[in-house]
């Protein structure tokens, strides 16, 4: 094996044995050292985000991808199933950067729950998360891919439900599990289809063997996973709700690596859509739906970490947009410049929550800059970086996949949402930034306002520093593998800049005429449909379990005995019975010598015409 | 002596549930096995069927009202008003807090479909009718919109390329004496 093939494929392989190995020493019966979450998690994911820079580096000095087929795992006659690992240009980059947002998290993790007595094992699940999303991005099969999907899937069911005497968080942990199942049918039912069809779930065998066949049915398969795991308009509702969860939980699942895990696979399997264009036309407008329905829904929320919520929903929608757009190495760009934003979002949401003694709402916050400078400061270039501002980690990958967006020959109404999405990112973010940092403050004077202990300090410093740079780092480093369109009329290549900023002034406007409040909730139906979510929870939360549950209920209860017992038994027979009976009977009206004279005649006919 | 009798009491008191070392000194016991006055029974047709029904479910006379008696097969099962857990009292001090509910109430039929992690009947800012149209609005809005896009898509207009110099007629080979004809460019 090529030297380089070798460091390559055993420095990957050594991070991934660097995370399994504090997961290993739990299994001893010892009782664990009162430090042990930050001595050995921490240190572990900080040990393999430094491992995991020599082959980041190897690829950027050589261009090196290997595919590693460790061991063959089983097969059923033709059908081989192996531990093969794929590292590639996804995988590398995407590692070291999973890698340095989880140490920074856990670091944050390690203040945020410290009073929780058990840390260790909220520490042992995000780890368990992070080698299950290792295994999902570094899988060059679809098999161990879903080992990594439902492994995330479930991680995050157990970690949003951490409080589980909470009823709320419980709900949440179940909606996510349920949407998320609704997803994987799509994906199931794609490896099925691979299975059966091509006879092969390695990647490059099905890239091959692909091209013969019409892949409308996988890739729907493929796009319903996405949408499932990925919060898409229709299964969207469980991110919100995830904010049920520990911040930690928010900042590392649900913000930079899980819910990128169906975009993940959208890009991984890319080269299954690109000629396929019901397909891209799907991705489109659901990205481009996404992302303005979850935009809407963040400007009228007051709980920070919804927010921020609906805000990654509504940047996976354009990481959508982006697939639909033939373009999956912006799509994969912005995964990478968005985890580091969106990470330090929530954990200054998280620090700042903790800081004013658990409070959450937006509107019971203020004035936090003098008082909090470092968080606040991080908060804004956070929210900079997510609108897109310029030279930040968020507009090298948001300018490039906006300025795609308007020189392509597409649906011209996404283009109109995409934009329109881009200005209220601009509105939101200036809202939270504005309720959270200026003005005077609205919370209690004894609060419990702490910026000095490092743990806190230090991550949110670190991915500051990913914000700011990580785009410009990626950008100067990776060669567009699509050739981008170089050449655009001014106001195009300015478009995205130049709805932010409309945003931005409406947003400064807004918040002018109503500095004075007037009006405690106002009665505007339009504010009505973004508060309550676009009624989207309302109505389908309450109508469909309802309808399955009642008919369940009634099926269990009723419909069975009702059936079998009444309808197909004793009762069903003697309705039919009676039905026939009063048929008969009403014939026979008892007159017996009319009925006789009429036989008699019918019998004297009958023989004379017989006879002649 | 003291103690065979304390025995007769405890078993005195615990009369009329199935027997047992259990149930003689904690008087709890399982749901299985329960005596056929606790069952629930046929619809309640005289008045002192509906009082031993009532108390049977430990609620008042005025309160207890039976399914209607169509043949589904409620029996005296109460009818009880189809309002989940959501719509209790958050901060009342419930003998059970996370189901929100005190000892020893009715339960309804549909209880399982009626706790916090499911459905929530709680009375909404804005009307059923209201929200539903809205939202399936909101969507047929979208697709409909999406449709005229698909047919009227955006694309940045394109030209066949336009070269400088009478077309490169030189350098494609054109005769050097000779006056070639000035093509037709347009400017997008």
């Amino acid at each position: 094996m090529h030297p380089t093939t070798l460091t390559l494929s055993s420095s990957l392989i050594l991070v991934i044995a660097i995370l399994i190995y504090p997961l290993l020493t739990t299994l001893n019966p010892k009782p664990k050292d009162q430090k042990w979450a930050v001595s050995h998690v921490k240190t572990a994911v900080s040990t393999a985000f430094l491992v995991s820079l020599l082959p980041l580096m190897i690829f950027l000095d050589q261009g090196a991808e290997t595919i590693v087929t460790n061991w063959h795992w089983m097969n059923t006659a033709p059908f081989d199933i192996n531990v093969s690992f794929k590292f590639d240009h996804y995988s590398i980059i995407f590692t070291p950067i999973a890698l340095y947002v989880t140490w920074s998290i856990l670091e944050f993790a390690s203040w945020y729950m410290h009073s929780d007595p058990l840390m260790d094992r909220f520490f042992k699940y995000l780890l368990l998360f992070l080698v299950a999303m290792i295994l999902l991005v570094t899988a060059n099969n679809m098999f161990q891919l879903f080992i990594g999907w439902e492994g995330v899937g479930i991680m995050s069911f157990l970690l949003i439900g951490w409080w589980y005497g909470r009823a709320d968080a419980n709900t949440a942990a179940l909606q996510a599990v349920l949407y998320n199942r609704v997803g994987d049918i799509g994906l199931i039912m794609a490896m099925a289809w691979l299975a059966m069809n091509l006879n092969s779930w390695e990647i490059q065998q099905i890239f091959f063997l692909s091209k013969n066949f019409d892949m409308t049915l996988p890739l729907l398969g493929l796009i319903l996973a996405a949408t499932g795991k990925s919060a898409q308009f229709g299964l969207h509702p469980w991110l919100p709700s995830a904010m049920e969860g520990p911040t930690p939980v928010s900042a590392l699942l649900h913000s930079s690596t899980m819910v990128v895990a169906g975009i993940f696979l959208l890009i991984r399997l890319h080269p299954l859509m690109e000629n396929n264009s019901l397909a891209l036309t799907t991705c489109l407008c659901l990205g481009a739906i996404t992302t303005l329905f979850t935009a809407a829904c963040a400007l009228t929320q007051n709980d920070i970490k919804k927010i921020v919520a609906f805000s990654t929903s509504s940047q996976l929608g354009l990481m959508m947009v982006t697939i639909g757009l033939n373009q999956p190495q912006l799509a994969f760009l912005h995964i990478c410049t968005h985890a580091f934003f969106k990470a330090m979002l929530f954990l200054c949401s998280g620090s700042i929550i903790h800081s004013l003694n658990d409070e959450q709402d937006i509107r019971k916050m203020g004035g936090l800059q003098n008082l909090m400078p470092l968080t606040s400061t991080c908060l804004t270039i956070g929210s900079l970086a997510l609108t897109g501002a310029p030279f930040l980690a968020g507009f090298f990958s948001k300018d490039a996949i906006i300025e795609a967006l308007n020189t392509s020959h597409l649906n011209a109404w996404a283009l109109a949402l995409t934009l329109i999405a881009t200005s209220f990112t601009a509105v939101y973010s200036f809202r939270v930034v504005y309720f959270v940092t200026m003005g005077s403050p609205r919370f209690l004077p004894l609060s419990p306002i702490n910026e000095n202990n490092p743990s806190v300090i230090n991550p949110i410093k670190r991915l500051a520093w990913g914000s700011i740079v990580a785009g410009l780092i990626i950008t100067a480093n990776f060669l567009p593998s699509k050739t981008p369109v170089m050449s655009m009329p001014l106001t195009l290549k300015l478009a995205a800049l130049l709805v932010t900023i409309i945003g931005l002034l409406i947003a400064m406007e807004l918040t002018a005429l109503t500095n004075k409040q007037f009006k405690v909730m106002p009665k505007i139906i339009v504010h009505h449909f973004s508060n309550m979510l676009g009624f989207f929870p309302a109505v389908i939360h309450r109508l469909i379990p309802k309808l399955n549950l009642f008919l369940g209920q009634s099926i269990a209860t009723q419909l069975v005995d009702q059936t079998w017992f009444e309808a197909a038994g004793p009762k069903g027979m003697s309705s039919l019975q009676v039905k026939m009976a009063k048929t008969v009977s009403d014939s026979q009206q008892g007159m017996i010598k009319t009925y006789l004279m009429i036989f008699l005649l019918s019998t004297t006919i009958a023989i004379l015409l017989a006879m002649s | 002596m003291a103690a065979l009798r304390k025995g007769l009491l405890t078993r005195a008191l615990s009369r009329g549930i199935k027997p047992g070392i259990c149930t003689n000194i904690i008087g709890a016991r399982a749901a299985s096995g329960a005596p056929q006055g606790m069952l629930p029974g046929p619809y309640p047709k005289t008045p002192e069927e509906r009082a031993a029904a009532a108390k049977k479910y430990n609620m008042t006379l005025e309160d207890y009202r039976p399914h209607p008696d169509d043949g589904c097969g409620y029996g005296d099962y109460p009818m009880l008003p189809d309002k989940s857990q959501h719509e209790r009292d958050p901060w009342y001090q419930w003998d059970h807090p996370d189901l929100r509910r005190n000892w020893g109430e009715p339960i309804h039929w549909d209880f399982d479909m009626y706790i916090r992690n499911r459905v929530d009947t709680s009375p909404s800012p804005v009307d059923w009718r209201t929200m539903c149209k809205h939202l399936f609005g909101f969507f047929g809005f979208m697709m409909l919109m999406f449709g005229l896009g698909e047919m009227y898509p955006s694309y940045q207009p394109v030209a066949p390329k336009q070269y400088p110099y009478n077309d490169l007629y030189l350098e494609r080979g054109g005769d050097p004496d000779k006056e070639p004809e000035p093509p037709k460019h347009y400017e997008i």
